[in-house]
């Protein structure tokens, strides 16, 4: 391929990316007729309701995070350290999400969980969230499984764990001190890809009637003219910063190591 | 008329002159090494043979066309790089058959051709296993079997053993000498390491920051450096500075012995080249000596190899081991005993 | 295990203890994945009474149920294969042709980004690119005088959709193919040139089939992706287009088709899709790697 073909594909490639974000940034700024202006973000920020769905994004975000820190790094630990055979078998179930849609898993949830089931969970609020929140870990446990499982191939847990051990250590400092330390900026990455997931999730959130981000987005998008570019605006720009501070702490940690 | 012929070849990569003022002459059939440290050039030369990088400025002409700026696909080279670069996907007989079947041949003609390809080079049952279903040496093989298959003009290997095992390494020089002595082609091997440019070569090119430092056969290369960088990249050699008392004789003193080599020398000060093997225990009539005291002594097996001071300069000494003689010992003054037709002048 | 005599006690003890370092997670997949996934399947099946049928199943087949996976479908191949193509060229531009390395970074960057940001406010972004009203629609119309609308194209269409999705389609490709065009060796390249082979030669006989198995399994996960994708498509279209993901949330949200059950049926249906394209992406890849271990 000759470098002109190379800058033409890239160069239009990239025109098509950006075109939508012009389209988008400019509607957010056209609330005042005649000329630019910020009216669309004000109205956005002063509104209440946008305040609560996305602290309670936020929220959920957050604590998606931690149970799935809490999931997946001591599984993926565990098989690198005792069960090597599984690691397919663990592989291909996480790699799921991507292949059974979302809208599926969640209407297996509403049928299985209903409040006539075994387990009531969306008869009340906090175990609909609570639910929610498991729906969340499902849809990013292909991006945490892969994040983890990467980052444990480049240290050794087998040697790590021993000397550990060798040293009087439970599996609680291990884990806590040693291997979780030692894979931070992978669980990081998958933090950040997780918080971008969650923020912008809409179907699970919509069709398990939770007050977050997502629907109220498409219920903007429904009902007034130039919030939702705004609130679009908003939205990429999270997910702009959660990409962000990927390359930033896998690079800061890179500096960190050659330093050394 | 020569067959292969480089000359005054350039190239720079920005500001860095890779290759300077290179020529070269091959006759047909000549198995030619390039032998130099890594960044020399020699690969970039080999590049610029096969089409990969276009020369700065300079001609190449194979029989008697120029190439020089022909794409790699027209040059009609083959080519066996270091890491195998087996077509991972394609079978052993299907990357053997490769190049003629680029060029459309038909399938009998195809088969037949990777059949006696398989079978010079020794592995005509793997015609069916993928690459890496075989070992190093073997990918190696099947490389230059792929190589060779199309009948190229030229062949050109740059460093194909260096991702083998000693013993391997050994047993795959010699296959590729009889194979390219057998075929009679014109082969250009480039490497770092002496022992094979000179086991295998008919003549070497030295070089050395982008120039060719010395052209000639293996014997003359190891007995005939030269430069001061031939003489010390190709063997061992002990350098010695030398005060030069008589001109005309080619008297000269090194660390309190005398040596008379006669032939002429400059005056002032020379720099003697002295082969670790050339030197021999004890006095002999006829021969120049020099005197030291031994400070280190390594037990090779064959080889005994002596560190020795001669006051104000240091020798490294070979002697073979024999049943016969005692080890001399650390610490040992003694004589040893040379041919001054030996010594190797290398200048000031 | 082979046939040996039983194993001591102690060693059936640890074996236990092993499996139940990863009982946690199993418990979680099983709950919130496998089950859930389960109770559609078996749902698909069942009266409301719970007795076996394959009454819901017949019931997908009607004109509009049909005509909804079929759109769907469409949607799904085009955006997946457009997107393959597209991602491809830009990775192949972006690794093999000859441009600065510093632009490699950024790109990857905004490809995590771009591919990470679907959903409502990707639909949005084309709305005010594409839409009646959109950036490039008032452009061409008085730039140009183009009428985007008079020429047939509406962005709650088959197209509009498909335009829509490539915008995460193509980074997901360009970020799974690059690694994969950096495995591709330049001796390869440089072996295949002196063997006399054109650059189209050597893409066709070398580079194409070592990249085939990355690029059909992206294709499989790019298809999947589209077919499941549900806020894009509802809040670019409304309930205009008529699609299985918009088909089903409606069902879910409200029981339009008036039959629960039906609901099982048609999310079995995307199950088998999806699933589908995965066995068949599986078999090619079994087929294409032969050459691997």
């Amino acid at each position: 391929m000759t470098r002109a073909a190379s800058w033409a594909i890239l160069l239009l490639g990239l025109t098509y990316f950006i075109l939508p974000l012009l389209g988008m940034i400019e509607f957010s700024l056209s609330m005042r007729r005649g000329e630019y202006s910020f009216d669309a973000y004000v109205a956005v920020l002063g509104d209440p309701q946008f305040r609560q769905t996305f602290s309670y994004s936020v929220m959920m975000a957050l604590l998606t995070i931690v149970f799935g820190m809490l999931l997946v790094v001591p599984t993926a630990f565990w098989v690198r350290l005792k069960l090597p055979h599984l690691r397919p078998v663990i592989e291909f179930i996480t790699l799921l999400p991507l292949v059974i849609p979302a809208i599926v898993v969640v209407f297996g949830y509403i049928r299985l969980y209903n409040t006539s089931s075994w387990l009531p969970l969306t008869g009340s609020v906090l175990g609909t969230n609570l639910l929610l929140m498991f729906g969340y870990a499902t849809l990013s446990l292909p991006y945490m499984y892969r994040a983890v499982d990467t980052g444990l191939r480049t240290i050794d847990v087998t040697t790590l764990t021993e000397a550990a051990q060798s040293l009087g250590a439970g599996w609680i400092t291990i884990l806590g001190r040693i291997i979780l330390p030692n894979v931070l900026v992978a669980v990081l990455s998958g933090a950040f890809v997780t918080f971008a997931i969650v923020m912008g999730e809409f179907t699970m959130a919509a069709l398990l009637n939770r007050p977050a981000f997502g629907p109220y987005l498409q219920l903007m998008g429904a009902n007034k003219a130039y919030e939702p570019f705004a609130l679009a605006t908003i939205a990429f720009i999270i997910t702009w910063a959660c990409m962000g501070l990927i390359q930033l702490v896998t690079r800061f940690t890179k500096h960190d190591k050659a330093a050394r | 008329m020569t067959f292969l012929t480089i000359s005054r070849l350039e190239k720079s990569f920005g500001a860095n002159r890779v290759v300077k003022d290179f020529n070269l002459e091959v006759e047909k059939g000549e198995f030619i090494s390039l032998l130099g440290p890594s960044g020399c050039g020699k690969t970039t030369v080999l590049r610029m043979v096969a089409g990969f990088e276009l020369p700065s400025a300079g001609r190449i002409t194979i029989a008697g066309k120029d190439v020089s700026r022909l794409r790699p696909n027209h040059r009609n080279i083959g080519m066996v790089f270091q890491a195998y670069a087996l077509f991972p996907n394609l079978t052993v007989a299907q990357n053997v058959g490769f190049g003629l079947k680029v060029k459309g041949a038909p399938a009998r003609e195809i088969a037949a051709r990777v059949a006696e390809m398989l079978a010079l080079i020794g592995l005509p049952e793997m015609g069916e296993r993928y690459p890496y279903q075989l070992s190093g040496g073997q990918q190696q093989r099947v490389a230059l079997a792929r190589a060779l298959a199309p009948k190229p003009q030229v062949l050109l290997l740059d460093e194909p053993l260096s991702a083998l095992d000693a013993k391997v390494r050994v047993s795959l020089r010699n296959e590729i000498r009889a194979i390219q002595r057998e075929l009679g082609i014109t082969t250009i091997f480039v490497t770092h390491d002496q022992e094979e440019a000179l086991s295998m070569s008919d003549r070497i090119v030295v070089m050395h920051q982008g120039v060719a430092d010395q052209v000639g056969t293996p014997f003359d290369i190891y007995n005939r450096p030269a430069t001061r960088f031939v003489a010390g990249f190709v063997g061992t050699l002990n350098t010695l500075t030398a005060q030069v008392i008589d001109p005309a004789s080619g008297h000269v003193r090194v660390g309190g012995s005398d040596l008379v080599l006669g032939r002429a020398l400059p005056g002032g000060e020379v720099v003697l080249g002295l082969r670790p093997e050339m030197l021999r225990l004890g006095a002999e009539p006829g021969m120049a000596s020099l005197t030291g005291t031994i400070t280190e002594l390594d037990f090779l097996g064959s080889v005994i190899r002596l560190r020795l001071d001669l006051g104000d300069q240091r020798l490294a000494v070979d002697l073979f081991n024999t049943t016969r003689a005692t080890p001399p010992r650390v610490g040992d003054s003694v004589t040893l005993a040379l041919d001054p037709a030996d010594a190797l002048v290398i200048g000031a | 295990m082979t046939e040996q005599s039983p194993p001591p006690p102690r060693r059936t003890f640890h074996l236990n203890l092993n499996w139940l370092g990863v009982m946690p997670f199993a418990l979680f997949v099983l709950l919130f994945l496998v089950m859930p996934t389960m109770k559609i399947v078996v749902g698909a099946f069942q009266r409301p009474d719970g007795s076996f049928t394959f009454a819901n199943i017949a019931g997908l087949f009607t004109p509009s149920i049909l005509s909804s996976y079929w759109i769907s479908i469409k949607i799904s191949v085009s955006s997946a294969a457009i997107g393959c193509l597209i991602g491809f060229l830009m990775a192949a531009a972006m690794v093999l042709g000859g441009l600065p390395r510093g632009l490699r970074s950024p790109l990857m960057t905004f490809s995590g980004v771009a591919s990470n940001f679907a959903g409502v406010p990707l639909a949005f972004a084309f709305l005010a690119t594409l839409g009646p009203l959109g950036l490039v629609t008032v452009f061409l119309r008085t730039e140009f005088g183009i009428n985007l609308r008079a020429m047939g194209f509406n962005i709650l269409s088959f197209w509009g959709l498909t335009i829509t999705y490539l915008f995460f389609q193509i980074p997901l490709m360009i970020l799974i193919v690059t690694p994969a065009l950096d495995g591709l060796k330049r001796e390869w390249r440089e072996a295949a040139s002196c063997l006399g082979a054109t650059g189209a030669q050597y893409w066709r006989m070398v580079a194409l089939p070592i990249l085939f198995p990355t690029i059909l399994g992206t294709f499989a996960l790019l298809f999947a992706n589209a077919f499941g994708a549900v806020a894009t498509a509802i809040a670019l279209t409304g309930s205009s287009l008529n699609i299985v993901p918009i088909m089903l949330f409606a069902q879910i949200r409200g029981d339009v088709l008036g039959d629960p059950h039906l609901g099982y049926a048609m999310a079995f249906g995307m199950i088998l899709v999806t699933g589908l394209a995965n066995v068949v992406y599986i078999v090619l890849r079994m087929r294409s790697e032969r050459w691997l271990k």
